[in-house]
């Protein structure tokens, strides 16, 4: 058998052409990458390697304190979202555009440093099609303001997001009316959204309960995560929702906001 | 010339285009009586401002080249840099920041922070420039000063602090409050030249004080002794004005002060401020290399008496022969002094030294630490490092970007050709990202540079300034080509046409690399020769200026040779070389060549009503939209748009904004050209080969 042959024989078929019987080292390479990083789905502690955990009109939020890395976390869905082609709307409310593309540029250079992985412009260049940021004045901000410009985006043919992050929105008692009609677009639009709460200093987060700052909007959210700062740690939690006990212990390394299985 | 470094100021005045920083210049100008009237950028005596001395800059009332002027103020010397407000020209902004201790940012009262601004803002982090702001047009409608400085804030993440608080506002701006006094300024006198303190209006006096307790808490940062004396109630002004000066030179406290230099109003104070707040040159670390020391970094003194180290920052081609602009920053330069140039080991005689006023001049016998000047007769590039012979330093490396964009241009006849061939020489030499080649398939003369006005001011200027008519042909982007994969190349040159033969064997591999080109060799048993493997990277070398899908340069590609074969007699560096080019025209066409495309990165402020509108065209032009940041009436949104579909972009934003919009853009990167894109090319560059041929 010749070399080529052999080559093509060990790997998948979309990296080869018939045509040209030529092996694409780079798309290959990058397909590898991709599914390694997968692999490592920060949402691997819900037991959903291959499926997503919220499906559409769904909603889930990541709960901690000021400053434990919800933002962080969040990017990390987002970018093993983006790795699979899936499309991600990124909503900040309290950071602009390029503060928002830095947390990205930093949390995919820590996951490559981690990982040590090569070629990884390609790669950041295959799946930033993908990611869309929107920011507003966390005071202008408005469902139908959302819904408007998210039209500018479908109409157009511009963008389709198939998860949207929502981050910095204020959440409290009164944020029901809101979230209600944030659940009607996310139905109609035909995607989940995530959030980040930041709970109150005196909030407890235990392990399936959920903290009293969302009790009263507990109802809403089909999955709830929480982020907890134990002994130089930050402990990934589900407060509501099916973990999967296979997962292990899952923590945010503090220096680089990564999600790691205890060793 | 005065010689107390400490009472001399450096300073660029940098901002958005249309911020009004050349009339906020002229202003200066005028009140440290530097000149006598006043004229307007786009001035009805058609005398336009000073500062914008070039017969172009006055019609566009924009500023283009950074013309360094000198003035006095209170005892203090004030050199000053105007800045071109426009992304193309930001080569100048990069070499005036280089040499500058301190800036000065401009920002409109109505635009805000724009996005040139936050360009401005990058480079000046970039060479940790301390700065003061200025919120100018406090006079027109929709004048909100202090949405400016949130936006300092929020957009420059700049710990801004407002000096002083407006009297007034839009047609009814009367004044400022000067919040470390806490008077009232007003500026009387038919240009606004008297000063006059008053009581603070009734109306305002709160306010003052809620912002001058801001004022306080922000500078006691800086200053136990502020802080002590804030809690015992009693705060002398000098004290005051030290703690902001501390933060300002770390660059930890951003003081904002407002006025219209238009309407001749808080110009002065901004001037007290530069004098105050920004660093004289003995308190700016400077860094040369040794280059006799492995490029060793030494900090430099800012010493009249040490040995001499200058940087030549800008040249200028005029009547009475090359001028070029200087800063001193250790030792002394003096009229007929012996210099070195330290990248070409040159020994020049300084001949006449100057001081720069726009487009006129001074004599002056030298030039001190600290002090920027000029030189006549001195033959050499911008950015030469010049010193004292004994020494070979050099300044650091400014930063210059590669042209993105090319354009063919043909002069209208002999006379122009000549007129043209002057100026593209000057041009070269002024500016680095200005590059000029002929093509030798069509015998064009190709000018490239950073974007299409960069180099539509250059046509311009030809025209105006050396009567030289050329016609351009259309823009063109500067590709790249590169390979995706690795291929094997094996290739046998072999030349017997009587006379001496030719012969060389070279086989190995090419592979896509991260860098621009590397040559790897892995020859064993001598299959070629060791004096023949430079023969070889030569031949690869050169076969990387022309790619063979468009003809553009090759990047990105590592050849690794491992076999090879010579002959006795018929081997040779030609017949290496030969052999090399061959070898890589065998491998890159195996290797699945691709084209790159400069992608830029561009910036539109819209008005939000029009951000779907905005998105859609950029849309439309490949561009990969990368955010939208509302803000309330207006959004900014970013976009990756590769340069080649960027042609007439602001006219077409202007027609679907109704002129409300404006843009920014700048090199971001090479990617990829999509398939369907690159084989139009291809077929292009086919086409036009044949019709060549």
């Amino acid at each position: 058998m010749k070399v080529s042959e052999k080559r093509k024989k060990n790997c998948s078929p979309s990296c080869c052409t018939d045509r040209d019987n030529v092996v694409y080292l780079r798309e290959r390479s990058i397909a590898m990458l991709k599914k390694d990083l997968i692999l490592r789905n920060p949402l691997r502690i819900l037991g959903t390697e291959d499926k997503e955990p919220l499906k559409e009109g769904e909603f889930g939020a990541v709960l901690a304190k000021a400053g434990v890395g919800k933002t962080a976390f969040l990017v990390q869905l987002a970018l093993s979202n983006l790795l699979r082609e899936r499309n991600v709307l990124h909503v900040s409310l309290t950071q602009p555009v390029r503060k928002v593309c830095l947390w990205y540029e930093e949390v995919f250079h820590n996951i490559s440093t981690e990982y040590d992985l090569k070629n990884t412009s390609e790669l950041w260049d295959t799946i930033l099609p993908h990611r869309f940021i929107m920011t507003f004045n966390v005071d202008d901000f408005s469902v139908a303001k959302l819904e408007e410009r998210l039209n500018d985006l479908t109409e157009q043919g511009i963008f389709f997001p198939q998860l949207v992050i929502i981050d910095g929105l204020p959440i409290s008692d009164e944020s029901r009316e809101s979230l209600a009609e944030l659940k009607i677009l996310a139905r109609e639009m035909g995607f989940p959204i995530w959030y980040a709460i930041t709970v109150r200093p005196d909030d407890a987060l235990e392990p399936g309960q959920v903290p009293s700052s969302v009790e009263s909007l507990a109802d809403l959210f089909e999955v709830l995560i929480g982020l907890k700062a134990v002994k130089g740690k930050i402990n990934v939690m589900v407060l509501k929702g099916q973990r999967n006990e296979d997962a292990g212990d899952v923590f945010l390394d503090p220096a680089t906001l990564l999600i790691k299985n205890r060793e | 010339m005065k010689k107390d470094p400490q009472k001399v100021r450096n300073i660029g005045i940098s901002a958005h285009i249309d911020a009004g920083k050349t009339t906020l210049t002229e202003r200066i100008l005028y009140y440290t009586d530097r000149i006598h009237a006043i004229h307007d950028v786009k001035g009805k005596d058609g005398v336009g401002a000073t500062m914008d001395f070039m017969e172009l800059e006055k019609e566009r009332g924009i500023t283009i080249t950074s013309a360094a002027t000198y003035c006095e103020w209170n005892g203090h010397e004030i050199n000053i840099i105007d800045t071109p407000g426009h992304v193309d020209f930001t080569i100048e902004v990069e070499r005036a920041l280089r040499v500058l201790d301190g800036g000065v940012l401009v920002l409109c009262s109505v635009g805000g922070v724009q996005s040139q601004s936050i360009t401005v803002d990058r480079q000046m982090a970039r060479y940790k420039v301390p700065c003061i702001a200025f919120v100018n047009k406090c006079d027109r409608s929709g004048a909100n000063p202090f949405k400016v400085v949130e936006q300092l804030k929020e957009k420059l993440h700049h710990n801004a602090v407002a000096m002083q608080i407006p009297i007034g506002l839009e047609n009814d701006f009367k004044g400022v409050v000067d919040l470390i006094k806490m008077k009232a300024v007003y500026f009387e006198g038919q240009q606004g030249e008297k000063l006059r303190y008053d009581e603070i209006p009734a109306e305002l006096k709160e306010e003052a004080e809620q912002r001058r307790e801001e004022l306080i808490d922000a500078a006691s940062m800086f200053s136990e002794e502020l802080m002590e004396a804030a809690l015992e109630g009693e705060i002398p002004e000098q004290l005051l004005i030290d703690a902001i000066r501390i933060g300002t030179l770390k660059r930890e406290l951003t003081p904002v002060f407002m006025g219209s230099a238009y309407k001749n109003k808080g110009v002065q104070p901004l001037l007290d401020a530069v004098t105050w707040y920004l660093p004289h040159p003995g308190e700016v670390e400077n860094i040369a290399l040794d280059l006799d020391n492995d490029e060793k970094e030494v900090v430099l003194k800012p010493d009249p008496e040490a040995p001499l180290v200058s940087l030549a920052f800008k040249l200028e081609e005029g009547r009475y022969g090359q001028l070029t602009y200087i800063r001193v920053y250790q030792g002394t330069l003096r009229k007929g002094d012996f210099i070195v140039n330290s990248r070409t080991g040159k020994k020049v005689k300084v001949g006449r030294v100057v001081r720069m006023h726009a487009n006129q001049m001074e004599d002056i016998e030298e030039i001190p630490a600290g002090y920027i000047g000029a030189l006549f007769g001195i033959d050499c590039a911008s950015g030469d490092t010049f010193t004292s012979p004994g020494i070979r330093y050099s300044m650091t490396s400014m930063h210059v970007p590669e042209p993105v964009i090319s354009l063919a241009i043909v002069p209208e006849d002999n006379k122009s050709q000549q007129n043209m061939s002057k100026a593209l020489s000057r041009f070269a030499k002024e500016d680095p990202t200005f590059r000029v080649r002929v093509d030798h398939e069509t015998g064009d003369t190709i000018i490239s540079g950073m974007g299409e006005l960069h180099l539509e001011v250059y046509i311009e200027r030809m025209k105006r300034e050396y009567n030289a008519i050329v016609h351009t042909g259309a823009p063109q982007v500067a590709y790249r080509e590169t390979i995706t994969q690795k291929a094997d190349f094996n290739y046998t040159h072999k030349k017997q046409t009587g006379g001496a033969g030719q012969y060389g064997r070279v086989a190995g591999y090419m592979e896509p690399f991260d860098g621009e080109f590397e040559f790897v060799n892995k020859i064993v048993g001598g299959a070629i020769p060791t004096e023949f493997i430079s023969s070889v990277e030569k031949g690869f070398r050169s076969a990387l200026d022309k790619g063979l899908l468009l003809g553009f340069p090759v990047t990105g590609i590592r050849v690794v040779i491992n076999d090879g074969q010579a002959h006795s007699v018929d081997s040779s560096d030609t017949a290496f070389q030969a052999a090399a080019r061959g070898a890589f025209k065998e491998g890159f066409k195996k290797a699945k060549p691709a084209i790159l495309e400069p992608i830029m990165k561009v910036a539109v402020e819209t008005p939000s009503e029009f951000q779907g509108a905005v998105m859609g065209t950029l849309n439309q032009r490949r561009g990969m939209i990368l955010g939208a940041q509302d803000e309330g009436d207006t959004c900014v949104i970013e976009a990756e748009v590769p340069l080649s579909e960027m042609f007439g972009y602001s006219t077409d934003l202007r027609s679907i904004t109704q002129g409300k919009a404006q843009f920014t853009m700048e090199f971001s990167c090479y990617r990829q050209v999509p398939k369907a894109i690159a084989d139009e090319l291809v077929k292009k560059a086919q086409e036009k080969n044949k019709k060549a041929a």
